[in-house]
This record gives C-alpha cells, sequence and structure tokens, in this order.
C-alpha cells in the first residue's frame, strides 16, 4: 500500500530539539540546578529480607551540613502502585529486597549526604528469603504478610504470593493434545535486565510560600507522578506541579517513582530545594529492571506444522512489589499466541513475589521474554517437521478479519509481508552459507498503548504555532513526529511549530510517553486541534474576505477562498485583538477493539489497540570453540502504518535492535543470595558500538484505520525479536539451540558440549 | 583539607578556581563552574557521557582529577561550535538522524572528534569509527547513524581542511 | 574520598615525599585504575603523590638491542607507535584492548602493571617478550624482570616509594612473531574472561620452533608463563598438532575461578583454545613476513 505523498509528515526533516542537544545546551532534569539547593540520598537496605530490629539516625544527624532526614516514622503510612498498591515509600516494619529504602538524608553536599548515609546505625534480623518465583507459588514465605489489606484493581487477581495471574483460554487443548499429530513442550528463561537509559533518574523539589510543590524530574509520565505524590504527601494533585526540563532515555524504566518522593519529603522537612539523583549502583539494584520470567510452552501442531493447541505457561518474577508484574504476566499471554491462528489456547500469566528488586516496564514489557520462547520453539518445530522456518510461519500466521488470541480482529494485517521482505532482504534461500554461520528468523504482533492525549495549539502573530502537550519527549523523536503532523495539518513547515515543555500545571492531561503511543496518540490530538482551528480561521477569514466557508482551504500557510486569501499570521493578529486568539484544544483516545470476555480471566489489558506486525532476519556468525556470537546482518521489517519521519522510526529500531541484541547475548542483572553481584557498568555488558551491526530497516506501511495518516505505534516493537531471531540463526549455524537468556558464549560451548557428548 | 588553585584553560578561556585536592574535573565543570554540557552517568569510565578533550584528546573527565588538568587545555561541547556555527560533527549529528534523546551526544561528539583530529583530512572506514568511539555507550540509536554522522562530518572535513 | 595531592617536579623528589608520607601516600600515574578504586572505597590515601608531569618517563625509544616504554607512557601512544607494526603487533593487538581510546589517552603502561590486576591485558604481551621493569626508589635504581615482579592480584614486588620508571624489552630475531588475543563477554570495554600473548620464533628452516614464549592472563592470581607448553613446543614442527597440545598444557597451569564473568571450567577451555590460536597466528605471521 502506497501512503500518501505529503509536505511535511512522511518527510525526513531534523528533530526539533537537534540543536539544543548537540551544543549542550539543552537541559536534562540531571543538569537542572536551583540556587540553595541541598542534596539528597538514600539509604538502602543491603539485606533482601529483614526485620529492621534497630533504626537510629542521630549520628547522621549531627554531622555539619546535614539538614534533614527522613524515615517511615516521618510519614503517613501510604501504600501505592498501579495493579497493586503494595508499595511504600521507606520499608516499614521489614525490607522486602537489598535496596529497599529505608531513610534519605538531605545535605548541603553531595559528600556529606553521603557521609550521613554510612553513619545511619540500621540493625536487621534476617528472615527466611525467597528468590525463586515458581518456588514463591506454593511457599510458606509470604513476602507480604498483609496482601489482603492492600487495594488493587479489581481486575487483579491475587493470592498470596501471586500478585496477578491472567488466563486467556479457548477451545480445549487437552482434546487436542491427546490426539494430534506432535505435541511439543520447552521451557524458557530469562534474566533482569536494566533499561540502561545513560541520564541516571533525578528529580529537583521545591516548595513555594503557598505549601505547594514543585517536582522537576525526568519522568516519562508526568502526571502518574504527580498523581502518585499527592498520595504520599497526602495533598491535593492540584498542588503538584510536575515540570520535565529533559530526559536522556527512559524506554519504560522512567514511568513510575523514582526519587520525586525522596526530593519532595527532604525538602518539605528543610524548607529548602533539595536535588537527589540515583548512582549506577541504585540504577542496578533499584530501579525498574524487565522481569525475569520462566515461560513453558506446549504445542501441538498437525503433519503439516498448523498450530493446533497451545498450552502456556510464564511466570514473571515481579520482585517485592507488584510494580508491573501482574500488567507483563498479562500481556505476555497475547505474545504466547503470537500473530498466530492456533484453535485452542490455556495461556495463563502469573506474576510473582520474590526478595528481589521490583521490576518495572522496560520496552515492551513481556515481548522480548515471551517471543523468545515462542519463536525458538517455532524453528524447533519446523526442525523436527522438516519444513522450512519461514513457510512454517507462513502457514500460521493471521490474516485480515482472523480472530486474535481474546477473539478480537486482526485488521491492517502486514505480517505476511513483513515475514517474506525480511526473509529476502537476509538471503533466506541460503541459511547457512558456511560452516557456523546461519540465519534466522522471528516474527510478532505489538499493541499501540492507547490512554488519552490532549493538546493546546495556539497560532502566534508571526505565523507560528505553539504545542502545548503533555507528553514527555524521550528521544524517540515523537514530539517532532506529532508536530510533524500538526504543520501539514495547518499548511505550516515544521520550523513554524513551537513545542512548549512539558508542565502539569499548563499542559492537558497526556497518558505518557510510554508503550508506543506517544507519536500516534499527540498526533491525533494535534490533528482534532487543527480541525477547530481550520474551523476558527475560516470562520474570521469569512468576514474578512467576504468570503464563504465552504469554498475555503488551506494552503502555503493561507487561508484561500478563490483569488482571495488571507494569511494565518494575519488571522492571528486580528484574532488577538477582536476574540482573545486563535486557540484550540484537541483530544484524542483510541476506542477499545471489541473482544470476547469469555475467553478472559482476570486480563488488565484484554485487547490491544491498532496492532503492528514485524519480522527480523539475522545473519550470524558462531565460534565454534569460543561460543563468541557475531553478527553479521540484521534486518527488520517493521509495519509502522504511516512513516511520519522515516529517519526517527529507523532510529527506533535500531536502537531497540540494540537493546534486543544485548539481551540476547550479554545483559543480566546477576543475583547471588539475594544481592545484584554486578552492580556496575563494568559488569553489566551493553552493546558498544564494536558488539553492533549495522541494522537495516524495512518500512512497512499497511495504514491503521486510528493512527493520523494511518501510523501505528513504532518504539517498542524492535527490541522483541532478536532474543529468538538470534536463537534460531544460532541452530542454524551449529544444530543446536539454547533455552536461558543472555545466550553467552560459555553456554553456547557448554550447549555444544552437551550435543557432541 | 585545603582547597589549592587550579588554573585551567577551558575553551580558550582561563579558569582560576579553588579547588579540593579530590575533585574531578567533571565535578568541577559541572557543579562549580556550571558548564552541564559536560555529562554524568557512571563515574567509572564506563560509559564515556562524560568525555572532554585535554589538549585535544578525548578523556574521561569523571575519573580525572582536575589538577590533572592545571595548566592544560580542556574542550567541552560549548568549545567546538554553537548554533550559529555548528562544527561539522554536531551539523552531521542533526543530519544523520543520530541524535535522539541526546545524552550521551556531547561525548560522543568529542570522543569521535578526538579521534578524527588525530589524522586530520583522513576518512576512516565504518569499522575504524565504531572502534573509536566503542568507549562511548548509547542506549538510543544503536550506533548506526552515529556512524554515518562521524563518517559524513570526516568527509566533509577532508575536503574543508581541518577544523579546530 | 579526600586526599592531599602532590606534584613533585622529579623522581627524587616523588621518592623522598612517598618516603615522609608513608603509608597512606600512593603515587598517581593516570588513574584510570586508582581513583575508581578510591570511589569504590576499596582504597584510602591520605595523599596522592602525582606523577605525571615528572619528566623523560614517556615515550618510546629504541636502545642497543631493543625498546624502551617510559613509564608514563599511555596505551594510545604505544598503539599508534609505527616500532610495533611489524613482529612486535601483539604488543600493539594488547594496547588496543584496554577500555576505550579516553581511558587509553590517560591509562599509562607502569601504572597498569604497579595495578597488578590479574586480568590486565598488557602485562601478558610484555611477559612473553621478556620484559624488564626499571625501577628507582629511596635506595637507588634497580632492574627486575617483570615475570618476578607481579606477585598476585593487586600485589607487586616494588618496594616502599619506589617507581617504576621504564619497561625494556630486547628486538625479536628474525622468524619471529608475537600475537594477542582476548575474550570477553562483549567486543570492546572489556575485562578479559582470558587473554592469551604468544611470541615464536622458527628455525632456520622453518620447519621447526625455536622458541615460544606463551602469556595467559585472567586466568591466575597473576598473568602466568605456562613452561611445560612453552618447553614442549621447542623442536616441534609448527602446525596445528603442536599448538593444539600446547595449549592443552597451558590449560593444566591454568587455576582461574569463577565469578560473575565466567566459571573457572569455560576460562580452562577458552585457555586452551586461546593458546592454540595465538600460536597460529604468531606461525602465520612468520610465513606472510618471510614471503
Amino acid at each position: 500500500m502506497n501512503a500518501p505523498t505529503h509536505r511535511v509528515a512522511g518527510q525526513r526533516l531534523p528533530r526539533l530539539d537537534g540543536i539544543g542537544k548537540v551544543t549542550g545546551k539543552h537541559v536534562y532534569a540531571a543538569d537542572f540546578t536551583l540556587p540553595g539547593m541541598l542534596f539528597g540520598k538514600v539509604l538502602r537496605s543491603h539485606r533482601p529480607h529483614a526485620l529492621i530490629r534497630k533504626l537510629d539516625v542521630s549520628r547522621a544527624a549531627a554531622i555539619p551540613g546535614v539538614r534533614g532526614i527522613i524515615t517511615a516514622a516521618d510519614i503517613p503510612a501510604v501504600r501505592f502502585g498501579q495493579a497493586v498498591r503494595d508499595t511504600s515509600v521507606f520499608a516499614l516494619d521489614r525490607v522486602l529486597f537489598a535496596g529497599h529504602p529505608v531513610a534519605a538524608v538531605a545535605a548541603t553536599s553531595l559528600e556529606i549526604a553521603e557521609q550521613a548515609i554510612a553513619a545511619i546505625n540500621v540493625e536487621f534480623e534476617d528472615l527466611p528469603t525467597l528468590f525463586d518465583p515458581e518456588a514463591a507459588l506454593d511457599s510458606n514465605i509470604r513476602i507480604h504478610p498483609d496482601w489482603e489489606t492492600y487495594k488493587a484493581l479489581p481486575i487483579i487477581a491475587r493470592s498470596g504470593n501471586v500478585s496477578g495471574r491472567a488466563r486467556i483460554h479457548a477451545g480445549d487443548v487437552n482434546q487436542v493434545f491427546a490426539s494430534a499429530y506432535r505435541v511439543y513442550e520447552h521451557r524458557f528463561t530469562t534474566p533482569l535486565v536494566h533499561p540502561g537509559y545513560t541520564e541516571p533518574r533525578t528529580a529537583v523539589a521545591d516548595w513555594d510560600a503557598n505549601s505547594n510543590v514543585t517536582v522537576w524530574s525526568n519522568t516519562q509520565l508526568p502526571f502518574d507522578t504527580q498523581n502518585t505524590l499527592a498520595e504520599i504527601l497526602d495533598m491535593p494533585a492540584a498542588r503538584i506541579r510536575v515540570i520535565v526540563p529533559g530526559i536522556g532515555g527512559g524506554f519504560g524504566g522512567k514511568l513510575r517513582i523514582g526519587v520525586e518522593h525522596f526530593a519532595a519529603l527532604l525538602a518539605r522537612k528543610t524548607a529548602r530545594p533539595v536535588k537527589v539523583m540515583t548512582t549506577s549502583e541504585e540504577e542496578l539494584t533499584s530501579a525498574y529492571p524487565r522481569q525475569a520470567t520462566v515461560v513453558t510452552l506446549k504445542t501441538a501442531v498437525d503433519r503439516d506444522g498448523h498450530l493446533l493447541a497451545r498450552e502456556g505457561r510464564i511466570v514473571v518474577d515481579c520482585g517485592a512489589f507488584a510494580g508491573s508484574g501482574p500488567g507483563t504476566a498479562a500481556i505476555s499471554l497475547q505474545i504466547m499466541a503470537g500473530p498466530y491462528k492456533t484453535p485452542a489456547l490455556a495461556l495463563e500469566g502469573i506474576a510473582a513475589y520474590t526478595n528481589k528488586v521490583p521490576s518495572g516496564s522496560f520496552r515492551a514489557p513481556a515481548g522480548p521474554m515471551a517471543n523468545f520462547a515462542v519463536e525458538s520453539q517455532m524453528d524447533m518445530i519446523a526442525k523436527d517437521l522438516g519444513i522450512d522456518p519461514l513457510e512454517i510461519r507462513l502457514r500460521n500466521i493471521v490474516k485480515e478479519g482472523d480472530l486474535g488470541p481474546s477473539g478480537e480482529v486482526h485488521k491492517s494485517v502486514s505480517i505476511e509481508e513483513c515475514l517474506r521482505r525480511a526473509a529476502a532482504a537476509i538471503g533466506w534461500e541460503n541459511r547457512s552459507p558456511e560452516p557456523g554461520r546461519g540465519k534466522g528468523i522471528a516474527c510478532s504482533w505489538w499493541m499501540t498503548t492507547g490512554g488519552s492525549s490532549g493538546v493546546y495549539v495556539k497560532i502566534n502573530p508571526d505565523g507560528t504555532a505553539t504545542l502545548v502537550s503533555g507528553a514527555v519527549e524521550i528521544g524517540s523523536g515523537a514530539i517532532t513526529g506529532a508536530a510533524q503532523v500538526l504543520a501539514e495539518e495547518l499548511s505550516l513547515d515544521l520550523a513554524d511549530i513551537n513545542v512548549a515543555g512539558v508542565d502539569t500545571q499548563t499542559a492537558p492531561f497526556d497518558y505518557g510517553a510510554q508503550g508506543s503511543r506517544t507519536a500516534f496518540s499527540v498526533g491525533n490530538a494535534c490533528i482534532a486541534a487543527a480541525r477547530d482551528l481550520r474551523r476558527q480561521m475560516f470562520n474570521l477569514a469569512a468576514g474578512q474576505l467576504g468570503a464563504e466557508v465552504d469554498a475555503m482551504a488551506l494552503r502555503d500557510k493561507h487561508v484561500v477562498a478563490g483569488e482571495k486569501s488571507i494569511s494565518i499570521a494575519e488571522l492571528a493578529r486580528i484574532s488577538r485583538l477582536t476574540g482573545g486568539g486563535l486557540i484550540a484544544h484537541g483530544t484524542a483516545i483510541s476506542p477499545s477493539p471489541a473482544y470476547d470476555p469469555t475467553r478472559l480471566q482476570n486480563h488488565p489489558l484484554p485487547a490491544w489497540n491498532t496492532p503492528s506486525y514485524h519480522a527480523h532476519a539475522v545473519d550470524l556468525s558462531v565460534d565454534p570453540e569460543t561460543g563468541s556470537v557475531s553478527i553479521n546482518r540484521y534486518v527488520v521489517a517493521q509495519d509502522v502504518g504511516f512513516a511520519i519521519n522515516p529517519t526517527y522510526i529507523e532510529g527506533q529500531i535500531e536502537g531497540g535492535v540494540a537493546q534486543g541484541i544485548g539481551q540476547a547475548l550479554s545483559e543480566e542483572i546477576v543475583y547471588g543470595e539475594g544481592t545484584v553481584m554486578n552492580a556496575n557498568l563494568t559488569d553489566y555488558k551493553m552493546p558498544t558500538a564494536q558488539d553492533m551491526p549495522d541494522v537495516e530497516c524495512i518500512l512497512v506501511e499497511c495504514a491503521s484505520a486510528a493512527g493520523p495518516y494511518g501510523a501505528k505505534g513504532v518504539g517498542e516493537p524492535p527490541c522483541i525479536q532478536p532474543p529468538a531471531a538470534i536463537n534460531n540463526a544460532i541452530a542454524a549455524a551449529t544444530g543446536f539451540w539454547l533455552n536461558s537468556l543472555p545466550m553467552t558464549a560459555e553456554k553456547i560451548v557448554k550447549q555444544r558440549r552437551v550435543g557432541q557428548g | 583539607m585545603s582547597r589549592t588553585n587550579l588554573d585551567i584553560l577551558i575553551n580558550g578561556e582561563r579558569h582560576q578556581i579553588l579547588i579540593e585536592p579530590h575533585w574531578t574535573l567533571l565535578h568541577v565543570l559541572r557543579n562549580v563552574i556550571g558548564m552541564m554540557g559536560t555529562k554524568e552517568n557512571c563515574l567509572e569510565a564506563e560509559c564515556g557521557v562524560c568525555t572532554v578533550l585535554l589538549d585535544g584528546k578525548s578523556v574521561n573527565s569523571c575519573i580525572l582529577l582536575a589538577a590533572q588538568a592545571a595548566g592544560r587545555s580542556v574542550t567541552t561541547i560549548e568549545g567546538i561550535g554553537n548554533p550559529e556555527h555548528l562544527h561539522p560533527l554536531q551539523a552531521a549529528f542533526i543530519e544523520c538522524g543520530a541524535v535522539q534523546c541526546g545524552y550521551c551526544i556531547p561525548g560522543m561528539i568529542l570522543t569521535a572528534k578526538s579521534f578524527l583530529d588525530e589524522n586530520p583530512g583522513r576518512r576512516p572506514s565504518r569499522d575504524e569509527i565504531r572502534e573509536a568511539i566503542a568507549g562511548t555507550l548509547c542506549r538510543c540509536t544503536g550506533y548506526r547513524k552515529i556512524v554515518d554522522a562521524v563518517a559524513l562530518a570526516a568527509e566533509r572535513m577532508s575536503v574543508e581542511g581541518a577544523i579546530p | 574520598m579526600s586526599f592531599d595531592l602532590h606534584r613533585p617536579a622529579s623522581i627524587s623528589e616523588a621518592v623522598v615525599l612517598a618516603t615522609r608520607l608513608a603509608p597512606a601516600a600512593r603515587y598517581i600515574a593516570g588513574g584510570t585504575d586508582l581513583i575508581i578504586q578510591i570511589n569504590r572505597k576499596k582504597v584510602f590515601p591520605d595523599h596522592l603523590i602525582d606523577l605525571g608531569q615528572l619528566p623523560g618517563l614517556v615515550g618510546v625509544a629504541e636502545t642497543a638491542d631493543g625498546y624502551s616504554l617510559g613509564a608514563l607512557t599511555n596505551y594510545r601512544s604505544i598503539e599508534l607507535h609505527p616500532a610495533f607494526q611489524g613482529n612486535l603487533s601483539g604488543l600493539i593487538e594488547a594496547a588496543r584492548v584496554v577500555g576505550g581510546h579516553q581511558v587509553r589517552n590517560v591509562a599509562t603502561v607502569g601504572g597498569n602493571i604497579v595495578n597488578a590486576s590479574p586480568a590486565a591485558d598488557f602485562v601478558p604481551a610484555l611477559l612473553v617478550l621478556d620484559a624488564d621493569l626499571d625501577i628507582a626508589g629511596p635506595v637507588g635504581n634497580r632492574t627486575m624482570a617483570l615475570r618476578e615482579f607481579v606477585l598476585g592480584p593487586g600485589k607487586t614486588a616494588l618496594g616502599p616509594a619506589e617507581i617504576v620508571t621504564s619497561i625494556r624489552f630486547a628486538r625479536l630475531p628474525d622468524r619471529s612473531a608475537t600475537a594477542f588475543l582476548k575474550e570477553g563477554r562483549r567486543k570492546a570495554m572489556e575485562i578479559s574472561v582470558v587473554c592469551v600473548a604468544a611470541c615464536l620464533t622458527l628455525d632456520e628452516s622453518g620447519s621447526r620452533c625455536l622458541s615460544a614464549r606463551l602469556a595467559v592472563g585472567a586466568a591466575a592470581p597473576k598473568a602466568i608463563r605456562p613452561q611445560h607448553a612453552e618447553a614442549y613446543l621447542i623442536h616441534q614442527p609448527p602446525g596445528r598438532a603442536s599448538f593444539a597440545e600446547a595449549g592443552r598444557l597451558a590449560a593444566e597451569t591454568a587455576a582461574p575461578i569463577s565469578d560473575v564473568r565466567a566459571s573457572a571450567e569455560h576460562r580452562r577451555h577458552l585457555v586452551a583454545v586461546m593458546v592454540e590460536r595465538a600460536l597460529t597466528l604468531c606461525h602465520r605471521r612468520i610465513a606472510e613476513e618471510s614471503r
């Protein structure tokens, strides 16, 4: 399908914030300072599960330069959270993971704050620990003894150490298993990985004379942060103002409250502005990493490789607090079904508490973990049946109008095109070009997260437009993309769009820079605002030109009616004098697709808004003796609906694949007896420039019904398939698959020995 | 703990500052002088966002004592170009779409500049560029467009002559 | 962390200072190891004596029988030095993998040796050249073989207030080559899981090994010279069979640990593989040189 040619939208235009970023002028939250600012540090538990027997801050308080110390005793015992409200600011009577905050200090310098932290006396009495999420399901050890008293979303099913359990079922899998040609059963494990943003989580808080607080933070969700702070501070949200100066990457790791509450509480206690910034060690012990999981898949096929039934279970280790564990466990089910037709399904996603770091929503939560299992097994099935891995997928992929796992209807389906084009680009006919070298593919689908967005757009007398949005530009270029849509709709140039800073006080609500939704949703809100502005301008122009509104159009920054025209700038000037200015409020909300509720139990995200489809293909070499993997080529065919700005969409794909390659080959947060053993960047191994190939992007454009010009969400999908694609290529190169991530050289050498022995 | 006088050239301007001996160059730049273009993250020379040039060579300012830069010339991102007159690297990074969140970009540009300035006028291969920037981590871009940008800048710099 | 920083103008001044301020004084060269250790609260010096400005300690010089590296020479200078492009290319290969450019523009050869990490990449490359260290100190100057200098993790035979001033090694005879290999969990910015250096010399006919020197890093408390493997190779025909056997013998002498980077078993396996490959690389380089 050809996308319509647009003047601005669809063009490779430079991003609006580029010059600031390359000259060092762009201010990030980490750069933000206020005069008289204090520095805050958090004392964190070094024990994974223990009662707090003693907490004595007196020695710390006596250190010159220490201005305030807070502990649980100083604040209301509020519990907050999304799916389950189980989290407290500080540990109450016990610590639940190594890294659990116990106290916070504000001092006149960072060094003094660190000294004060070291001077706080805490005594712990160890409790029995639980580190294995599968063991947690049946264990008598209770991480949250009072779990029943916690509030939670009604949809979430909880019990004991289970913070959420969701199911999808269709047909009768057991009947099919009994009679199917072949049934395959496999188990896979994936570790904790960190989002890896290069800017530490930071907040600066300052209270004013009216007891209102402003918090400057690099949060991806300023309104969610505002709400959570309102609960913690026990005050109306309207008196809390969250401003995002700039953010150095988030990837879902800067969604939820990180240090904003410490900054606000310390600032209130000391009556001074306070800045709190995480260290690398805190990031790797106490941030919001991707959950570790265990996935078991049992799949029945006929002799031609058609999927007949799938029973799947994912156990998601959500750590000490539920976080996005329940949601991740639930979304995993759609990934476990894949973009495939499978008549019988029995899928279960369980989130379990353990005494480890509470986890979060790193890019495509559930995606890489469940996809690693599904797409690796697909190739194992293909090999066993003697079917080409591309062919077996083509036999099973959904087509337009097919039902998805929740009984929703697949629309704007492009998975076949993605698979064929990725396979063609990698040279699929020659899958093992030489010994130790192989090619693999993997495919998936993913959502464009819904939620509402609002924007204000005003036209200025100089002919520019100001866009006020509550959505943060986290680096993806989505806000530039939304601005391109706005410029397109108003016949302006991208350079005519000024984007206001993100400020909860003045911006309309936005559901947040998460879930691949920003360009989609803010773009739609811009279209709505532009529609209203056109109406306002045409009405005003009618009087000025003596022409009918129906005869008008916007062209070249003018309202044109036949031979007559008047510039947008002039209309804005006139409107200021006569009508308060040209300004519009545009909103957007994506309609939820219809689905069959009888298939689902306790699933918080049953049907996806505007799903996208994508396929990855990789060509790699495996050194059989050292196990070292070198990626020769990597191809992605991703359905983006409409490429609002191909350059930044490619950037999302290239960067997402890098994160996926890191997850596939080298990244994991390693726990030993409840403490992180590699809490530094020396031993948490993200890909360097020498680890990455030049990722090749094929942008497939299968227009969506709901997105701006047919766009679909873009940001998350690229990190989903790399682990499976790489596993399949390793298998093509060596003859064996791995079943745990990361697929390190050592594991490859070991597996090869197992195969030979 | 007595403070000593640090005499240092930053972007061609002379600074005389009282420092404590253990202060790093990064701390002095950001927290004492208030130049925020140089970024902070891991503070252990693993990520490269703190990269500045010391006598033209890229160094991790997070582990360099400010005193070690005494009497020497430091160049930060603020010193190689400005919005009205961008350095070819800065312009190329924008043109090639190599900037996403941007937090690694000052360090990345200076890492590349140090490398290109070792052989003015030469056009390195993509593999050589990858090797040169391996000490600066980017989590957003996957490096492809960064390599594009450095290659483009090298090409332009080889045509126009070495840019200081 | 806080300390007093001293900037002596000469080696003798530095030595006097270090003697006076002992035991809470440390020398600092580039600082790329030391500052991180101070930040991580592994060491707590009250005084740092900055050697960075001392004259005469930087540079690569040709001597009568070989080369001398000033102890304060940084790795980037070494990897770019034309003198090592030939049969000493193993030195370049080892220098190149020390951190990234930013680290290599600052980190010094001497500082790295004295830091004595078991995983130090450059130490094996120097060991196969039988490098000697020149040392200045309160009781005068002395020379010591690098092989005897490193004693264990973070431990060397440096006496109180002593400073390594240069590293010397002899030119290689004809029909010689060096090679350095490293394995890690990614392709750059790595602490070695295992690293191996080799120096091979063939006899006049080119069909027998005259001498082989091997060094293995990150597989024992310090870099090791596997003597059985070296002795075995003398008079052996160069090739896969003898090199594989040398690898096997070298692996037997390794004493690796298991840590978050790799298991001992995997390290031992890598030693055997990488010794064989390093020797094969040397052999190929000798063959190419003689063409």
